[in-house]
C-alpha cells in the first residue's frame, strides 16, 4: 500500500434549496407519504412539457460564483436518455456539453486547493421501494432540482475527501443554496478512485464507487476501495474499470457493472426548452448574495474574537451556530465566555431537543444574558444551567425564569451562615478530615450548603465561609 | 337541415347565434352524419356518446369540433392510435382544448392518425386506415387523415390537426381542404403528445380560410406552461379575409417545381399563380438551393427527438404493460407489443443518428443542414412575401400502395418538411380536382408569426374560385 499514491474525485449531487421542483410546480417539501407531491409534468405524462425554475438557476449561479468557476453565459439543457423504473420520461433533463460552471477552486482551511471540473444543473429522478415481492415507484423527488459538482481527481487520501465533502456541505450551506441533508437524500456523492505508483504522473484505472450513505461512509468504503486495489496490483490481477456499490452491511465494495456494460445516454439538446443566456445583471446580484465563505469568516474569528482554533472550527461547523455566536457577542462581547456555554451547556442541551437546533427557540439575546449573569456572578453556574435550559425551547424572559425559580444566586453571608452552621455541626468527620490537613474535604460541604441553599448560594463565597468558621 | 353541409362554421354560429337555428340542432345533425357516413370511412376513433361541453363564448361558440387523437382532453382516452396507449386516460386538458373550451365549442370526438403521427397516409394506425372520401380505395393522406376526412366529408364544421412535417397540410391537400400550420411557437404545444419537439405544432383544419381564421384566432397565443411558446401578441386574422393583395411579392420556389411533380398538379397550381397575378401580386421565381436535403436532414430530426420522446412509453406508469421475468422483459414485451412497425422504424432510426459515434455524422449534420435550409427561407423572405408551391407531388395514392415502401412514403411530404424544420407558417389550401375528380391542394408559406399574408393570399383565391365548395358524394344520400 505504501508504494501507492491513491488518486480520488468526488461527484457530489446535492438538492437545491428551492419551493418548488425544477420544472414544474409541485413542492420540494420532504414528504413520508410517496407520491403525494406529484403532478402530470413531473411524472411524465404524455404531452407535458418543462419550465425552468429560475430560483435553481439563482442558486446555481450562486455556488458556481462560491466555488470560483467560470460561468457560461449561454447555457442549454440536454436529455440523457436510459430506462429506469424511477424516471418517469425514461430520460433525465441534465446538463452536458455547456454545464453552467466550470474550472473552479475549492480551498481548504489547511490552504489545500481542489479544483472543481463542472457544475451543472439536472432534475432528480424518484426513489424505488422493494416490499413483498414487488417494487414501488415514490416520484416525490422526481423532478427536484440537483446540482452536481465534479471536482478533478485532486484528493490524494480518504482523509482528505472527506475534508473535501465536509467543506463543500459548508459552503453549500452557508450560502444558503443547500440544505445538505444526506439522510433526506439532499446531498449525495459518488466517488472515483485508483491508484498509480509513487511518482507516477499518469493516472492509474479508476472505479467509480456508489451507494455510500454518509460522509464517513464515504471514507470507509474508499479506504476499502484503496486497499483492494493495491492488493490486486500487487497480485497482478490488475483494475478493471467498472462501477462498484459499497454494501454498508459487508463493509465491502461490490461489481455494479462493467465499462462494457456502460450506458449510451444519447444526450441531445432538450428541444422542450430554449437556450438561455446570464444576464450580468444575475451574477452580480448572486455574487453579493454568496456573501462570507466559511474560510474567511474563520479567518476573521480567529482575528476578532481571539478563542482557541478548535472551539472557531466546531462553532463554524454550523452556520447556525456562527450566526448564533456573532448575534449574541453583540450582546455580550466577551467571546471567550460565550464560547464556553455554547459549546458545553447549550449544544449539551441542544443534543437533548427533539429537532436539535430546529427546536431551539431561545434568541441570541437572552442566551447572552445568560452568560453575562453567570459572569457577573448573578447566577451559579447550576441556575444559570437551569436558566438555559428552561428558555432554550421556548425563549421566555430569563429575568422573570430567575424570579419565578428563586434561582438569583446568594452571596450575602448574613443568609448563608445558617446553612454553614448546620452542615458543620451535622457532619463531623469532613471537618475533622479538613482539619487535618485534607483540604478537598471542604468541597463536601461546600455541596450541602448548596443542597440547602437549594442550589442558590453563591459556591464561592460559602467556600471562604467554610473555611473561615472551621478554622477560627 | 341536409343543407348544413354546405354552410361554413362561421355561418353555422351565425345562425346559432341569430337564433335561426338551435345549437343542439346543430350539434345533432352531425353527430348523425358520423353515425351514417364514417363507418364508410374511419376518420373517428371515438365519437363521444355526450360531447364535452365548452363554456364561454365566441363567435364559434355552440359548434361541434373534432379533435386528433394526440391531443389531451381531460377524463378521456387519448391514444395517438397506438396500442401502447390503448386504455390510457387523459389526466388533463391540452392548452388548445383548455382555449377551445373557453370559446365555447363542444368537442365531439377524436380522429384517427398514424400511430404518434409517423405516416403520410393514415394507414399506420392500431385502428387501421381512413378512407379518402373522394375515393375509399385511397389514402387520406397523413399523420392528421382522421381530421381531414372528416371535415371534407363534414362529419365536423371543423378540426384540429398537428404538423411535424405536413401532416396537417398533406392530408388537408389529398381531401381538399384547408390545413394550417401555424408558426412554430404560435400554439401551445401544451398537451400534444410530443412526436419532434422541436417541430410539432398543431393547426387548424377547415372548409375555407374563414372558418380557418376564425379557429386560429381561439388557438392561437402565448402559454407560460411551453417554454418555446411565442410570447408575441397575436393579431385578429378575420382582418385579413378577403384584404387587398396588391403589390404583395409572392415566390415560386423552382426546386418545388421540378422533377417528380405531376402534371395536373403543376397546372392546377399555375391557376392559382394566375389569379393572383390578376389580382396584382407580383410573381417571382426564387430558389431554394437546400431543398434536396430536406427529407433527409427532417427524417434524422424527427427521429432523433421522437426516439427519446417515445422512450416515457415503457409500461411502468400508464398504457400497456406486458410483463416478463424482469424489468428488461417487461420493458420488451410491452414496447415490442405496444409499437407499430413505423414507430419501432423511427425508433431504431433516431437511436441510432443519437448513438456516440454517429452523433456528429447524422445527429449534428442534420443541425446543421437545418440551419442551411433556414437561411434559404431567410435570404427569399428578404424579396418576396409569401411562397407559393404544390402541397404534394401527386393525389392521393391508393391504400396500401406505398405501405411496404418506406422511402417513397416519405418523399410524398417533400414540398411540406421544409417549413417544419424553418419553423415557418404554411397552409395547403384546395385549388383543383385530376381528371380522375381527386383533390389537389397548393400551398402557401408565409414569413416567421405572419399567417396574417397567408390568410389574405388564400381568402383572395377564393373569393374568385369555388374548389372548396364541393363536397365528396359517399352515400346516397
Amino acid at each position: 500500500m505504501s508504494n501507492f499514491e491513491v488518486v480520488i474525485g468526488l461527484e457530489v449531487h446535492t438538492q437545491l434549496k428551492t419551493e418548488s421542483k425544477i420544472f414544474c410546480s409541485c413542492s420540494t417539501e420532504f414528504a413520508s407519504r410517496p407520491n403525494s407531491n406529484i403532478c402530470p409534468v413531473c411524472c411524465g405524462y404524455p404531452g407535458v412539457l418543462p419550465v425552468f425554475n429560475k430560483r435553481a438557476l439563482e442558486l446555481a449561479v450562486r455556488v458556481s460564483l462560491a466555488l470560483e468557476c467560470k460561468i457560461n453565459q449561454s447555457i442549454y439543457f440536454e436529455r440523457k436518455n436510459y430506462f429506469y423504473p424511477d424516471l418517469p420520461k425514461d430520460y433525465q433533463i441534465s446538463q452536458y456539453k455547456m454545464p453552467l460552471g466550470e474550472a473552479g477552486i475549492l480551498e481548504f482551511p489547511s490552504g489545500k486547493k481542489i479544483n472543481i471540473n463542472r457544475v451543472h444543473l439536472e432534475e432528480d429522478a424518484g426513489k424505488l421501494l422493494h416490499k413483498d415481492d414487488c417494487s414501488w415507484v415514490d416520484f416525490n423527488r422526481t423532478g427536484t432540482p440537483l446540482l452536481e459538482i465534479v471536482s478533478e481527481p485532486d484528493m490524494r487520501s480518504p482523509q482528505e475527501a472527506f475534508d473535501y465533502l465536509t467543506y463543500l456541505k459548508l459552503i453549500l450551506q452557508y450560502i444558503g443554496a443547500s440544505d445538505c441533508d444526506m439522510e433526506k437524500g439532499s446531498l449525495r456523492c459518488d466517488a472515483n478512485i485508483s491508484l498509480r505508483k509513487k511518482g507516477d504522473t499518469k493516472l492509474g484505472t479508476k472505479v467509480e464507487l456508489k451507494n455510500m450513505n454518509s460522509f464517513k461512509g464515504i471514507r470507509v468504503a474508499l479506504e476499502f476501495e484503496a486497499k483492494r486495489q493495491a492488493k490486486a496490483i500487487e497480485e497482478g490481477e490488475g483494475i478493471t474499470q467498472e462501477t462498484r456499490l459499497w454494501d454498508v452491511e459487508k463493509s465491502k465494495t461490490i461489481v455494479m457493472r462493467t465499462k462494457e456494460q456502460a450506458h449510451d445516454y444519447r444526450y441531445f439538446p432538450e428541444p422542450d426548452l430554449l437556450d438561455f443566456s446570464i444576464s450580468s445583471k444575475l451574477i452580480e446580484k448572486e455574487k453579493a448574495l454568496v456573501g462570507e465563505l466559511p474560510i474567511e469568516r474563520r479567518k476573521r474569528f480567529l482575528k476578532d474574537y481571539k478563542i482557541d482554533q478548535k472551539e472557531v472550527d466546531i462553532i463554524l461547523s454550523s452556520v447556525w451556530l456562527a450566526d448564533f455566536f456573532e448575534q449574541a457577542n453583540k450582546y455580550y462581547p466577551k467571546p471567550g465566555e460565550l464560547s464556553n456555554w455554547l459549546l458545553g451547556p447549550f449544544l449539551e442541551q441542544v443534543n437533548t431537543l427533539e429537532k436539535g437546533f430546529d427546536s431551539v427557540k431561545i434568541s441570541a439575546q437572552k442566551f447572552a444574558q445568560v452568560v453575562k449573569y453567570f459572569c457577573e456572578k448573578k447566577l451559579n453556574n447550576l441556575s444559570a444551567k437551569k436558566a438555559l435550559s428552561l428558555s432554550i425551547a421556548t425563549d421566555q424572559d430569563i429575568d422573570s425564569i430567575i424570579e419565578k425559580e428563586g434561582l438569583r444566586q446568594v452571596s450575602r453571608e448574613d443568609q448563608l451562615s445558617v446553612f454553614v452552621e448546620e452542615a458543620i455541626n451535622e457532619n463531623p468527620k469532613p471537618v475533622g478530615e479538613y482539619l487535618e490537613g485534607k483540604v478537598q474535604a471542604v468541597m463536601f460541604l461546600v455541596g450541602q450548603v448548596m443542597k440547602k441553599s437549594k442550589g442558590k448560594a453563591n459556591p464561592q463565597v460559602v467556600r471562604e465561609m467554610l473555611k473561615r468558621r472551621i478554622e477560627k | 337541415m341536409k343543407d348544413l353541409i354546405n354552410i361554413n362554421a362561421r355561418g353555422l354560429a351565425e345562425k346559432i347565434s341569430s337564433q335561426e337555428l338551435k345549437k343542439e340542432e346543430v350539434i345533432s345533425f352531425f353527430e348523425d352524419r358520423i353515425k351514417k357516413v364514417d363507418p364508410c370511412l374511419g376518420s373517428f376513433i371515438e365519437k363521444y356518446e355526450q360531447p364535452v361541453k365548452g363554456e364561454g363564448k365566441s363567435l364559434l361558440s355552440g359548434l361541434p369540433i373534432a379533435i386528433k387523437d394526440n391531443i389531451c382532453i381531460k377524463g378521456k382516452k387519448i391514444t395517438c392510435a397506438s396500442k401502447i396507449l390503448a386504455n390510457h386516460i387523459a389526466v388533463y386538458d391540452a392548452e388548445v382544448v383548455r382555449r377551445l373550451k373557453c370559446a365555447g365549442l363542444d368537442i365531439i370526438g377524436t380522429t384517427n392518425m398514424d400511430e404518434f403521427a409517423f405516416g403520410s397516409s393514415t394507414e399506420n394506425s392500431c385502428y387501421g386506415a381512413t378512407k379518402n372520401p373522394w375515393d375509399r380505395t385511397r389514402v387520406v393522406g397523413g399523420s392528421s387523415g382522421g381530421s381531414a376526412a372528416a371535415v371534407a366529408a363534414r362529419l365536423v364544421p371543423f378540426a384540429l390537426g398537428s404538423d411535424t412535417g405536413g401532416s396537417i397540410r398533406q392530408p388537408a391537400c389529398l381531401c381538399g381542404v384547408v390545413g394550417f400550420k401555424p408558426t412554430y411557437g404560435r400554439v401551445s404545444r401544451f398537451g400534444l403528445v410530443a412526436f419532434g419537439s422541436s417541430l410539432d405544432q398543431i393547426g387548424p383544419i377547415t372548409t375555407d380560410f374563414t372558418d380557418c381564421a376564425h379557429l386560429l384566432n381561439i388557438i392561437c397565443g402565448h402559454d407560460h406552461r411551453d417554454s418555446t411558446s411565442a410570447f408575441l401578441d397575436v393579431p385578429d386574422f378575420t382582418k385579413s379575409l378577403n384584404a387587398d393583395i396588391k403589390g404583395l411579392k409572392i415566390g415560386l420556389p423552382k426546386e418545388y417545381f421540378g422533377q417528380g411533380l405531376n402534371k395536373e398538379v403543376k397546372v392546377a397550381v399555375e391557376g392559382v399563380k394566375k389569379i393572383f397575378q390578376e389580382k396584382g401580386a407580383e410573381m417571382i421565381e426564387v430558389s431554394l438551393p437546400h431543398t434536396e436535403y430536406a427529407v433527409a436532414t427532417y427524417y434524422i430530426i424527427a427521429s432523433s427527438e421522437a426516439s427519446s420522446n417515445l422512450q416515457r412509453f415503457d409500461g411502468i406508469r400508464y398504457g400497456l404493460r406486458v410483463g416478463g421475468q424482469n424489468l428488461e422483459e417487461l420493458y420488451a414485451n410491452s414496447r415490442g407489443q405496444g409499437f407499430g412497425d413505423e414507430a419501432k422504424r423511427r425508433i431504431f432510426l433516431g437511436t441510432y443518428s443519437l448513438s456516440s459515434g454517429y452523433y456528429d455524422a447524422y445527429y449534428l449534420k442534420a443541425l446543421k443542414a437545418r440551419t442551411l435550409i433556414r437561411r434559404d427561407f431567410d435570404q427569399v423572405f428578404k424579396k418576396v412575401d409569401a411562397l407559393l408551391t404544390p402541397t404534394t407531388p401527386t393525389t392521393a395514392f391508393k391504400i396500401g400502395e406505398k405501405a411496404s415502401d418506406p422511402l417513397s412514403m416519405y418523399l410524398s411530404d417533400i414540398y411540406t418538411i421544409s417549413t417544419n424544420l424553418a419553423g415557418l407558417p404554411a397552409v395547403s389550401f384546395p385549388c383543383g380536382f385530376s381528371s380522375s375528380k381527386l383533390p389537389i391542394g397548393a400551398q402557401l408559406i408565409g414569413k416567421e408569426f405572419d399567417e396574417s399574408s397567408l390568410i389574405k393570399l388564400g381568402s383572395a383565391f377564393q373569393s374568385c374560385s369555388d374548389f372548396h365548395k364541393e363536397i365528396p358524394k359517399i352515400i346516397d344520400e
